[in-house]
C-alpha cells in the first residue's frame, strides 16, 4: 500500500544518519518489500533463477553472461540497469507486481552497489553480544542508548513526569489498576531518593502485578475457556491460567516457564505443577463437528502450534512456510513441518469430543487433598458395592434372565397427570394443557421439525423468566396405588438452555418434592433416562434437599425428553378426592436453568422406567422400544450398550438386587457430583509420535511429502541429541539456549511495547526481514543480554531469564519516567515517538478499562486465581451458537466483580465489553493488541450495565465518604478516578450537570428509582434515590472521561 | 497480530482527513447544543482504481449450505440415476464430510424445475418468486470452494482465507471505501433462522475486521433485545439526560485536549458524538411500522419478527441510509436429512422476500448501484445421505448475483451431468471476491495490507475477474 511506503521512507529518513549505505538498515527493507518475493529463499517462486538474498548468488553471472551485481560497478550491474530502466517491459520490479521503487530507493541501491555491495546478516539472526553502553555520566544504560539517538536527531529527553502522573503510570502499567489517593499522597510526600524504587518494588511484589502481566501472556498462548470451533463449548483450561499467574507472581525464570509449558510432562522432575503448565500444548482451537476429516483437523492443530511458537518465542512468522518456503527469512517449508513434528507425540484426535465421558480427550484432575481422600474412599465403596451386586446377581443364576423375560408383561405405563392447578414462586406463568393441540419445535435426526399435536397434559412456562423459580402443581390422580412420580421435561428448539431450560446452558432441577395434605412424601430413589451425568447432574440430587446440586442436562444429545423417575419409599394410595402437590425447585446458581415444558406422571407399577420421549413409544408400557428389543436378544448377542442397559434394568427392578443397585447408584452419584467439583485441565500426554510429512501446499490429503523428524529450522543448525528423536523438551531447551538469539529479543521487544505503547521494532510477531528494523537494535540486544544474564552490579539477586528484573530495569529508567507531554519540536521531528524524547500516552487495555471502573468505585474483588467468572453480558448475545443452544448465565456476588482477566473467554463470541476495547478472541496467538477508539466504546462506557452499576456504586461511595457537599464529593471522586482534584472549569461543568440532573430526577423520581437499582451490588437502604441518581450521573461522567481510561 | 504500522498510519490518515474536523464540529455542537452534520470516513482508496458499477453490497447469505440440486441446478441425469451407485470416477480421492467411507448412491433432485421469464432460466419450482425475477439475475452455476466443514467454509467465504485473523469482505470494503453514513455502522450483519434444518453455529469472527482496525468490523443488528449492543440508555435516563451527560463528558474531554493537545482526545470526543447519533437513529431504522402494507406484504414481513423477510426489508432501509455492506445470514440450510420435507420450508422463508427485495430496489432506483448476492458456504452432494438427505459438498454449487454491472437473465458456468463438480467456467471464492471488488471500483490485486510479512489481500494469492457475468 501507499501508506506503507510512506512509513518506510520515514524509517529511512530517521536512520539516514551516516552517509554510507548499510545493507541491513537501508537495502534489506527495500529488497524484502520488492525483490525477495521472486528472487529470495523460496525456490518455487524464484524467477530467472536469481537470488538476491545471498551475495554469492547475486554476483554470479547468469546464463547469458550478465551479472546481477558487480560490486563496485553499478553501471555494469544488471539489477541497477533493470531498476532504472525506462522500458516498461524491462523495468524491475515488473508492473504487475504493483511495487514501485521511489527515486530515492533506486539511488540507495545504486550507491550500495557502487560502495561494494556489502551484505550483512539480518540483525535478528545474529548471536546476541552484550553491546557496550554508550558513555554517559553514570546514568541508566537504557537512557544512554536512547540519548544517543536523540542527540543525533537533535532532540533531548523530557523531564520526569510529575509525581502524580508517574505513580498513576507505573501503577497502571504494572498492576492494571489506578493508585489510591492515599498512595498518591504518600508518594508525593516521600522525599527520599529511593521513593520511586520503593513504589516499583511494592507494585512488582503485588499479586495484581501477576494479573496484569498474565493478560498478555494469555493472549500470546491463545488461552481461552472454549474450544473455538463449531459448538464452541467450554473446555477445562483455567488451572493453566492459575499456573501462569503463580509463575509470574513467584518470578519463575522465563527459561523454566518455557520448559514447563512446552514440555512440563517430559521433565525429569515432572509434577502436577509442570503437567498443568504443559496444558499449553492443548490450548489450540478444536472441533467436534460431525463429518470433519480428522487428518485435516490434526493438520490444523499442528500448524497452529507452530505459528504460535514461532510468533511468541521466535518473533518469526512461520505460518507462510506451511505452504511454501518463506520468501524473506531463512525458514523453509520443511522447517515448518519439522517444528510441527516436535508436537507429534501429543496424544489427541482430530475430532475432539466436546461432551460426554470422553470430552476433551486427555484431561487431568486436580483434586484438593480433601477431595482426593473423598475420591479414594468413594472409589473403594463403589468397588465394594459393585462386588456385592455382582455376587448377588451371580447367586441368582438363571433366575436373573428369567426376570428379564417376565418383566415386560409386569410393566404398566405411566399415567400422565393433568394438573388441576399451578403456581410459581417468582412470577413465571405456567399454562396447563390437557388434550388441545400445541406446537412443538424439536430436533429430529438433524432437522428441526414443527409439529402440532394434542398436548397430553403438557405444562408450558412463559412470561417472566426469573433466575430461580419454583413450580407448584396440584394433581388429582384419582383412585389408585402409585409407586413412582415421573417428571418428563420436554425439549423444544425455542428454549435457549440446551433446548430444555428457559435460560442458561443447562437444565438444573435442584429438588422435587411431593406433598399429600401437609405431609411430605419420601422418595427412596431417583432414576433418569440420561445415564451419563454431565456436570454431576445426577437424578439423586433432585431428592437430596440441597439447592446447589440438581438433576438435569448440560449437553446437546438428541433426546426429545429428559425423564426423572422418583420412586416412592412406600406406595401411595389415593382416592377420587385426593389431591397432592408436586413442587419443582430450581434454586441452583445457574440463572434461568429452569424447566420450560414438562409433564407429570404417576406409575401404578414399581417397575416403570424413565424413558426418553415416551410419546414416541406409546405402545410399550413403561419400557423403551430399544430396551425391549435388547431384552429379547440372547444375552450373548447383545451389544455392549445393550448388555449394560439390560443389566441396569434388571438390577434396578429385581427385588433382591434393587437395594444393592440403589446403594451403588447413590455412590456413583456422589462421585459424579465430586467429579464436577474437582478442577480439571486438558492434559498433554506423550504417546508414540505420529508420522509427520511435509504437506505439499498445506494439503492434508497429499501423503506424498517427505517424512520429517523433529528439528529446529535448518538455518540454526541441528540439535545435539546423539541420534535420539528430539523432543518438546529439546525444543524448549533450544529456545532458551545461547544458540537461539530470537527468544530474548522477541520477549524484551514485547515488554517494551507494554511499557511504551510501541515496540522498539514495531511488528512484535515478526522481527525478521518483513518486520521493522528496530529503532534501537543495540538497546534490544542490551535488554536481551540483561534478560538472559543480569549484570550483577546492576541487579543484586536477579537470576537468569528474570522476568521481574527486566520489567524493573525498564521502569527504573528515566526514559520510562519522563513526561508524556510533547513539545512542538518533538511532534515535528518524531510524531510517532519512536526516538522516545517523551513517554507515550496509551489507552488502557480492555480488562483494565473494566478493572479501573470497578476499582475506582471500590468494589473490585481481589481474589487471586480460580475458575473463570461470568460478568454481565447482554441478553441474546450467544443466540447464534448451537450444540447446544445456550443462554449466558451470569455469576453471582463477588464473582460479578472480579478482574477482567478472569472473565469467561468465549472464543467465537467474546464478552462484548472486552471485545469493544480490542481484547482479542484468542482464536489464534495475539502478541500485539490493537488499540482503537470507536463509538461502540462510548456506548459501552455510557450504557453497559457493568459501567452503569459501577457509576452507581461509585456515587454511593462519594456520598458515604466524600462528605456532605458536592465539592467534597467531587474531589473524592476525581482523586479516585484520575488521581487529582478537579480544575475549576471541570467543577463548574459537573456542578451544572448535577443541578440539572437533580431537577430532572425530582421531576421524575421513577427514573431515579430505576437507575439506582441497576446491577446486583448492594445499595444502602437509606440512600435518597433522587440524590443518588444525580450523583450517579456525575460518577458516570467521570468514569467516561478519556483521562480515566488513559495512561499518560 | 495486527500490523500496527499500518493501523497506526490508517488511524492517522483517518484523523487528519476526517476525524479532527469532525471533532471540532462536534465541539461546536456542544456549544450550540445542536446536532452536527458530520462526514464519515471516506475510505483508504481515494480515488478508486476504476469507475465503480455499484456502491454497496447486500449479501443474502444462506448459511448451512443450500442444495444447488433443489434450488438452481437441474440435473435430469441425476434423476435418471437415482438410487444407483455414484460412479467412482466422480468421487475418487475427494473430500467428503459425513459420507466418509460410506456407500455412495445417486440421489435425484427432489423437486421439479421450470424455465422462468424470457431468459428461460431453470429454477426449482419451489422458488416461483425468484423465478419471477429470473430476467433480472445472473446465476453462477459453477462455484466451488475448498473447505468442507461449516466454520472453515464460512471463514473462507467471508475472508478468502481459512486462517483466523483475516478481515471479512465487509471490513475490507469499509476500509477501502468507507460508508455513506455517519450515524450507522457501515457494515451491518443481520441474522435469522427458520425451520427445517440444523441451525449451525456462526462465529462472530465471520464479521471480524481481522488485522484491520476494529472500527471496520461488522456490527450485528439484533432482532431480540437491543438492536445494537449497548444502544439503549440506562434505566431511568431519557435522550435529553443522555445528551446532557455526553455534552458534559465532551466538555471535560475538551479541557483535557486543550491542556495536552492529544488528538486521541479529539477522536474520543467525536466518538461520543457519533455514539449519540447512533442512539438517535437506530430506533428509527429498525422501526418498520411505517412501511406501507403492500411493501410488508410483498416481502412477507411482520415488523419485529426477526425473520429473513423482515431482514430483507431492513436491508433495503440500510441501503437507503448509506450502509456499505449488508450481510443477512439465514440459517439452517444444513439438510443432512429429510431434504424433501425441509426444502419447501426454506423456500417459503426466502423465496418471496428475495424477489421482493430485488423488486423494491428496482422501484427505488437502488438496484443499479447495488450488488445483491444470494448463496451459502457450499452446496450439497448429488449422493444421498441416509436415503433422504445430502451431505456437504464443495466441488460445485450455485450463486445468484443481481444488480449494477451484472448481466441479467443469464446463467454462467455449469456443473457436470450429475451436479458434482463445476466443469464449465469454474468460479472460485477468490474469483467471486475479485469480481465483487471490481464492481465496487477496486482492483483486487492492488487492494492490499501488510500482514505477517506479506501484502495480504481478500483474494489471497489467486482470484480472476469473472468477466463473463459483467454487463
Amino acid at each position: 500500500m501507499r501508506l506503507v511506503s510512506i512509513l518506510s521512507i520515514f524509517a529511512v529518513s530517521l536512520s539516514a544518519a551516516s552517509a554510507a549505505v548499510s545493507f541491513n538498515r537501508d537495502i534489506r527493507p527495500i529488497m524484502a518489500d520488492t525483490c525477495f518475493r521472486c528472487h529470495g529463499p523460496d525456490k518455487n517462486s524464484r524467477m530467472a533463477n536469481l537470488r538476491l538474498d545471498l551475495r554469492d548468488e547475486a554476483i554470479k553471472p547468469n546464463k547469458k553472461g550478465d551479472t546481477p551485481i558487480v560490486p563496485g560497478n553499478a553501471q555494469a550491474s544488471l539489477i541497477v540497469q533493470r531498476i532504472f530502466s525506462a522500458n516498461a517491459a524491462m523495468v524491475m520490479p515488473p508492473r504487475h507486481a504493483h511495487k514501485e521503487l521511489s527515486a530515492a530507493q533506486k539511488e540507495t541501491i545504486r550507491q550500495w552497489v557502487e560502495e561494494g555491495a556489502v551484505y550483512e546478516g539480518h540483525w535478528m539472526y545474529q548471536p546476541i553480544k552484550r553491546p557496550v553502553v554508550p558513555s554517559s555520566a553514570g546514568g541508566h544504560p537504557i537512557d544512554a542508548f536512547i540519548a544517543q539517538r536523540l542527540a543525533a536527531a537533535g532532540l533531548t529527553a523530557s523531564p520526569e513526569a510529575d509525581r502524580r502522573t508517574l505513580l498513576r503510570r507505573v501503577t497502571l502499567d504494572l498492576t492494571g489498576l489506578p493508585p489510591t489517593p492515599e498512595q498518591v499522597d504518600a508518594f508525593t510526600a516521600d522525599q527520599s531518593p529511593d521513593a520511586y524504587a520503593k513504589v516499583v518494588d511494592r507494585l512488582i511484589a503485588s499479586p495484581r502485578y501477576a494479573e496484569k502481566q498474565a493478560m498478555y501472556w494469555l493472549d500470546s498462548v491463545r488461552y481461552a475457556d472454549t474450544c473455538g470451533f463449531h459448538g464452541d463449548n467450554a473446555f477445562p483450561a483455567w488451572p493453566y491460567r492459575d499456573y501462569v499467574l503463580r509463575s509470574i507472581r513467584d518470578n519463575k525464570s522465563f527459561a523454566q516457564f518455557t520448559r514447563e509449558q512446552l514440555a512440563g510432562d517430559l521433565l525429569p522432575d515432572a509434577n502436577d505443577e509442570t503437567r498443568v503448565a504443559s496444558a499449553y500444548n492443548r490450548l489450540t482451537r478444536t472441533s467436534a463437528e460431525g463429518g470433519l476429516q480428522p487428518k485435516e483437523y490434526l493438520a490444523k492443530y499442528g500448524a497452529d502450534r507452530v505459528r504460535t511458537l514461532s510468533s511468541v518465542w521466535l518473533g518469526t512468522t512461520m505460518g507462510c512456510a506451511e505452504c511454501h518456503d518463506h520468501k524473506f527469512d531463512p525458514i523453509l517449508t520443511r522447517d515448518f513441518y519439522s517444528m510441527k513434528a516436535f508436537f507429534a507425540d501429543v496424544k489427541e484426535t482430530g475430532l475432539v469430543p466436546d461432551q460426554g465421558a470422553k470430552a476433551w480427550g486427555e484431561v487431568m484432575m486436580l483434586p484438593s487433598s480433601a477431595q482426593k481422600a473423598e475420591w479414594t474412599s468413594l472409589e473403594q465403596r463403589i468397588a465394594e458395592a459393585k462386588r456385592a451386586l455382582e455376587t448377588k446377581r451371580e447367586s441368582l443364576g438363571a433366575a436373573y434372565e428369567e426376570w428379564g423375560r417376565a418383566l415386560p408383561s409386569l410393566m404398566k405405563d405411566w399415567a400422565v397427570q393433568y394438573p388441576v392447578a399451578a403456581a410459581t414462586r417468582n412470577g413465571a406463568k405456567l399454562t396447563l394443557h390437557k388434550e388441545e393441540p400445541v406446537l412443538s419445535v424439536f430436533d429430529f435426526g438433524g432437522s428441526v421439525v414443527s409439529e402440532t399435536k394434542p398436548a397430553n397434559g403438557i405444562v408450558i412456562a412463559s412470561g417472566p423468566n426469573p433466575d430461580n423459580e419454583t413450580y407448584e402443581l396440584t394433581l388429582r390422580p384419582g383412585a389408585g396405588t402409585w409407586y413412582s412420580l415421573g417428571l418428563e421435561v420436554i425439549s423444544d428448539d425455542r428454549l435457549p438452555g440446551a433446548r430444555l431450560a428457559r435460560g442458561s446452558d443447562r437444565l438444573v432441577v435442584s429438588d422435587v418434592e411431593a406433598m399429600l395434605g401437609g405431609k411430605a412424601l419420601r422418595f427412596a430413589r431417583a432414576r433418569s433416562n440420561m445415564t451419563f451425568w454431565d456436570a454431576g447432574l445426577s437424578p439423586w440430587n433432585a431428592i437430596n434437599g440441597k439447592a446447589d446440586t440438581g438433576w438435569g442436562a448440560a449437553t446437546y444429545r438428541t433426546f426429545r425428553t429428559a425423564f426423572l423417575a422418583l420412586d416412592l419409599d412406600e406406595p401411595l394410595t389415593t382416592t377420587a378426592a385426593t389431591t397432592m402437590r408436586v413442587i419443582i425447585r430450581h434454586d441452583s446458581p445457574y440463572r434461568r436453568a429452569v424447566t420450560g415444558r414438562f409433564r407429570l406422571a404417576l406409575a401404578a407399577s414399581p417397575l416403570a422406567q424413565p424413558i426418553a420421549d415416551r410419546t414416541q413409544n406409546p405402545t410399550i408400557p413403561g419400557l423403551s422400544a430399544d430396551l425391549r428389543k435388547a431384552l429379547e436378544i440372547e444375552p450373548a448377542k447383545r451389544t455392549e450398550q445393550q448388555a449394560d442397559d439390560v443389566k441396569a434394568l434388571l438390577d434396578s427392578t429385581h427385588a433382591e438386587l434393587a437395594p444393592l443397585w440403589n446403594a451403588l447408584s447413590r455412590l456413583e452419584s456422589e462421585r459424579a457430583v465430586l467429579r464436577a467439583q474437582i478442577p480439571q485441565v486438558v492434559a498433554t500426554v506423550a504417546t508414540e509420535p505420529a508420522e509427520t510429512r511435509v504437506l505439499a501446499r498445506g494439503n492434508f490429503l497429499d501423503d506424498s511429502g517427505m517424512v520429517v523428524e523433529p528439528a529446529v529450522p535448518v538455518y540454526f543448525g541441528k540439535l545435539a541429541t546423539d541420534g535420539r528423536r528430539a523432543t518438546r523438551l529439546d525444543l524448549a531447551n533450544w529456545l532458551v539456549s545461547p544458540e537461539n538469539p530470537l527468544t530474548a529479543r522477541t520477549y524484551v521487544n514485547r515488554l517494551w511495547r507494554q511499557l511504551f505503547g510501541i515496540g522498539l521494532s514495531r511488528v512484535l510477531e515478526d522481527l525478521g526481514s518483513q518486520g521493522e528494523w528496530p529503532t534501537h537494535p543495540e538497546l534490544i540486544d542490551w535488554l536481551a543480554s540483561e534478560f538472559i544474564e543480569p549484570a550483577v552490579d546492576m541487579a543484586p539477586g536477579a537470576h537468569a531469564w528474570d522476568m521481574k528484573h527486566i520489567v524493573r530495569t525498564i521502569v527504573m529508567s528515566k526514559t520510562y519516567r519522563q513526561s508524556s507531554v510533547p513539545t512542538k519540536e518533538m511532534l515535528d521531528k518524531d510524531p510517532d515517538n519512536r526516538l522516545l524524547a517523551r513517554q507515550s500516552r496509551v489507552r488502557v487495555d480492555a480488562e483494565t478499562v473494566r478493572d479501573v471502573a470497578l476499582a475506582v468505585s471500590g468494589f473490585l474483588a481481589d481474589r487471586f486465581g480460580g475458575p473463570s467468572v461470568r460478568p454481565y453480558q447482554p441478553e441474546g448475545y450467544l443466540a447464534a451458537l448451537n450444540f447446544p443452544k445456550r443462554d449466558y448465565s451470569e455469576s453471582h456476588g463477588e464473582d460479578l466483580y472480579r478482574r477482567g482477566l478472569y472473565s469467561f473467554w468465549q472464543r467465537t463470541f467474546l464478552n462484548p465489553t472486552l471485545a469493544a476495547f480490542d481484547a482479542p478472541a484468542r482464536e489464534e496467538c495475539t502478541v500485539n493488541r490493537t488499540s482503537s477508539n470507536t463509538p461502540l466504546q462510548s456506548l459501552v462506557l455510557l450504557n453497559d450495565k457493568t459501567f452503569v452499576e459501577a457509576a452507581r456504586v461509585f456515587a454511593q461511595q462519594m456520598m458515604a465518604a466524600g462528605g456532605r457537599t458536592f465539592d467534597g464529593r467531587l474531589d473524592f471522586a476525581f482523586r479516585r478516578a484520575v488521581s487529582r482534584k478537579p480544575e475549576p472549569a471541570e467543577r463548574s461543568i459537573l456542578r451544572a450537570l448535577y443541578t440539572r440532573e437533580l431537577a430532572r430526577y425530582r421531576a421524575t423520581p421513577a427514573g431515579a428509582k430505576a437507575l439506582v437499582v441497576v446491577g446486583e451490588a448492594p445499595r444502602p437502604a437509606t440512600a435518597d434515590p433522587v440524590e443518588l441518581a444525580a450523583t450517579t450521573s456525575i460518577a458516570r461522567a467521570i468514569l467516561n472521561l478519556h483521562e480515566t481510561i488513559t495512561r499518560n | 497480530m495486527q500490523n500496527e504500522a499500518n493501523q497506526h498510519i490508517a488511524r492517522r490518515a483517518f484523523l487528519s482527513r476526517t476525524s479532527a474536523g469532525l471533532g471540532w464540529a462536534a465541539l461546536q455542537s456542544l456549544l450550540s447544543a445542536a446536532p452536527v452534520k458530520t462526514t464519515g470516513f471516506s475510505g483508504i482508496l481515494s480515488p478508486l482504481h476504476h469507475t465503480p458499477r455499484v456502491k454497496r453490497v447486500i449479501f443474502l447469505y444462506q448459511a448451512g449450505g443450500p442444495s444447488h440440486l433443489e434450488v438452481f441446478d437441474y440435473k435430469p441425469k441425476l434423476a435418471e440415476m437415482h438410487g444407483q451407485p455414484m460412479p467412482e470416477s466422480f468421487t475418487k480421492g475427494q473430500q467428503i464430510a459425513q459420507l466418509q467411507g460410506k456407500q455412495l448412491t445417486c440421489f435425484g433432485p427432489q423437486f421439479g424445475f421450470k424455465k422462468y421469464g424470457k431468459s428461460g432460466q431453470e429454477i426449482s419450482e419451489l422458488f416461483p418468486h425468484i423465478g419471477s425475477v429470473a430476467d433480472d439475475v445472473c446465476l453462477i452455476r459453477s462455484m466451488w470452494t475448498e473447505q468442507i466443514n461449516h466454520d472453515p467454509a464460512h471463514t473462507i467465504m467471508n475472508t478468502g482465507n481459512i486462517g483466523t485473523g483475516r478481515p471479512s469482505m465487509g471490513s475490507w470494503l469499509l476500509y477501502g471505501l468507507g460508508a455513506e453514513t455517519d450515524n450507522l455502522p457501515g457494515y451491518v450483519v443481520l441474522m435469522s433462522s427458520g425451520r427445517g434444518g440444523q441451525m449451525q453455529p456462526i462465529a462472530a469472527r465471520q464479521w471480524s475486521a481481522g488485522f484491520l482496525p476494529s472500527k471496520f468490523q461488522g456490527v450485528k443488528l439484533n432482532s431480540v433485545g437491543d438492536p445494537v449492543l449497548f444502544i439503549r440508555n440506562p434505566p431511568g435516563m431519557n435522550a435529553a439526560a443522555q445528551r446532557d451527560s455526553i455534552q458534559a463528558v465532551n466538555a471535560l474531554n475538551k479541557i483535557q485536549y486543550d491542556a495536552l493537545k492529544d488528538p486521541e482526545v479529539l477522536t474520543r470526543i467525536a466518538q461520543y458524538e457519533m455514539a449519540f447519533q447512533m442512539q438517535s437513529s437506530v430506533p428509527g431504522l429498525v422501526d418498520m411500522s411505517k412501511e406501507p402494507k403492500h411493501i410488508l406484504d410483498a416481502y412477507g414481513a411482520t415488523p419485529g419478527d426477526g425473520s429473513f423477510a423482515s431482514n430483507c426489508l431492513l436491508a433495503r432501509r440500510l441501503a437507503e441510509r448509506g450502509v456499505r455492506f449488508i450481510q443477512l445470514y439465514h440459517r439452517d440450510w444444513d439438510h443432512h436429512a429429510s431434504i424433501k420435507q425441509n426444502m419447501p420450508l426454506k423456500a417459503e422463508e426466502v423465496d418471496k422476500a428475495t424477489a421482493a427485495l430485488i423488486n423494491d430496489l428496482k422501484q427505488r432506483g437502488l438496484f443499479e448501484d447495488t450488488l445483491v448476492v444470494w448463496g451459502g458456504e457450499f452446496g450439497r452432494t448429488p449422493m444421498s445421505q441416509g436415503g433422504n438427505g445430502r451431505d456437504h459438498h464443495i466441488k460445485g454449487f450455485t450463486y445468484m448475483l443481481a444488480g449494477g454491472g451484472i448481466k441479467r437473465g443469464f446463467s454462467y458456468g455449469a456443473t457436470d451431468d450429475l451436479g458434482y463438480a463445476a466443469t464449465e467456467n469454474p468460479v472460485s471464492v477468490h474469483d467471486f471476491h475479485a469480481t465483487m471488488l471490481h464492481l465496487l471500483g477496486i482492483d483486487h490485486l492492488r487492494f492490499t495490507m501488510k500482514y505477517q510479512g506479506l501484502d495480504a489481500r481478500l483474494t489471497g494469492i489467486s482470484g480472476e475477474l469473472v468477466k463473463g457475468i459483467l454487463a
